[in-house]
């Protein structure tokens, strides 16, 4: 009676762990095809994000050789006039960060949130930030959102004009916030594959009135200085926006490709192991009806 | 001596921004078109203030 109870007892207990084996082994083959087709996917949006950014690139690039004698221009004066921060008076520092809103684009944001990270960690009483652009907005206020002025968003959608660069410096010096020196720091771009974080400083009417070597310059009231000093901020902003704007699409593209070659392998890995798993699913199925066929005769 | 546009409370910025529009409506139309991508703006602005958004006491029109 035992053995017979055995007997019948064991096939069904060997049915149902191979039932479930299989049921295991369909289940992972479907895992992996659901898989490679999500990472299939995600190849196609890097790529085509990266056309997007290649073209946008483009544009980039060419308005920002445009852009380049607002920026040069602007410097030459603070070159020229030697103007140096007041170092008696108590310095009141303003930081304006230029990102954008977009990520997906490799380091470009958090470079310009290191630079300012570093400054901040010399001296966070007497430091502001006006951040243009959501991602500085993001990775900034958690540690230094005190520091925070005024965040400019809706920046990186289209290609910024000189009415964005001239809203932002109007306020700037609307912000009620009396800066004695400052530093717009932005990425500069160097090549297709290279950019690099750099600042530039912006002082204030009283700083550059101060300033021994403006006599360079004939016939300058304080009129004359605060309207070019609000012209040259704005010229300052516009440059370095479009600076950040060509480096930022040069990175993404360099991202984005980088993106898709990865899912190209993981595509080419996924593909391997589905083809292996459904080879050990047949063989596994042909052992069983081999095996069950020789059991039979 | 103030110009006029100093007195009026606007800066050098809207003040040329103006003079700049006028300009841009002034051409032609076939050239309008093109320039009127040049004369618009979407950014945004939050004021911050310890460590969080805060409502904009004056709004100021640029």
């Amino acid at each position: 009676m035992m053995m017979q109870r055995s007997t019948v007892l064991l096939p069904l207990a060997i049915e149902a762990t191979l039932q479930a084996q299989q049921q295991r082994g369909m289940a992972t083959l479907k895992a992996i095809s659901i898989r490679l087709k999500s990472v299939k996917n995600i190849q196609k949006i890097t790529q085509s994000m990266k056309m997007v950014s290649a073209a946008k690139y483009a544009r980039a690039e060419r308005d920002l050789k445009a852009a380049r004698p607002y920026g040069v221009g602007a410097q030459q004066f603070f070159e020229k006039t030697e103007i140096q921060a007041d170092e008696k008076a108590e310095p009141k520092k303003l930081l304006i960060a230029m990102t954008s809103d977009r990520g997906l684009c490799g380091a470009v944001h958090t470079g310009v949130a290191r630079q300012i990270r570093a400054e901040l960690a010399i001296d966070d009483v007497n430091t502001r930030v006006f951040c243009v652009g959501d991602k500085s907005r993001s990775i900034l206020s958690r540690l230094y959102g005190k520091n925070i002025l005024m965040v400019a968003n809706e920046i990186g959608r289209l290609p910024p004009t000189f009415l964005d660069a001239s809203k932002i410096a109007h306020e700037v010096l609307q912000t009620g916030y009396d800066y004695t020196e400052g530093k717009i720091v932005y990425n500069r771009f160097k090549s297709v594959v290279s950019y690099q974080c750099s600042s530039l400083p912006i002082f204030s009417g009283p700083t550059v009135e101060k300033s021994e070597k403006l006599a360079v310059y004939d016939s300058l009231d304080s009129d004359v200085v605060k309207s070019y000093l609000e012209f040259s901020l704005a010229s300052l902003i516009f440059y370095t926006m479009k600076e950040g704007a060509c480096s930022e699409q040069s990175s993404r593209m360099t991202a984005m490709d980088n993106a898709s070659k990865n899912a190209g392998e993981m595509i080419d890995k996924l593909t391997l192991t589905f083809n292996r798993t459904r080879q050990a699913v047949i063989t596994r199925e042909l052992i069983e009806i081999i095996s069950g066929a020789a059991a039979l005769t | 001596m103030t110009n006029a546009w100093r007195a009026a409370g606007i800066t050098y910025i809207q003040y040329s921004n103006i003079a700049a529009r006028v300009l841009r409506e002034a051409l032609r139309t076939e050239l309008r078109a093109d320039a009127a991508k040049r004369n618009e703006s979407h950014v945004k602005f939050t004021p911050w203030a310890n460590g969080r958004p805060a409502p904009r006491q004056n709004q100021s029109e640029s």
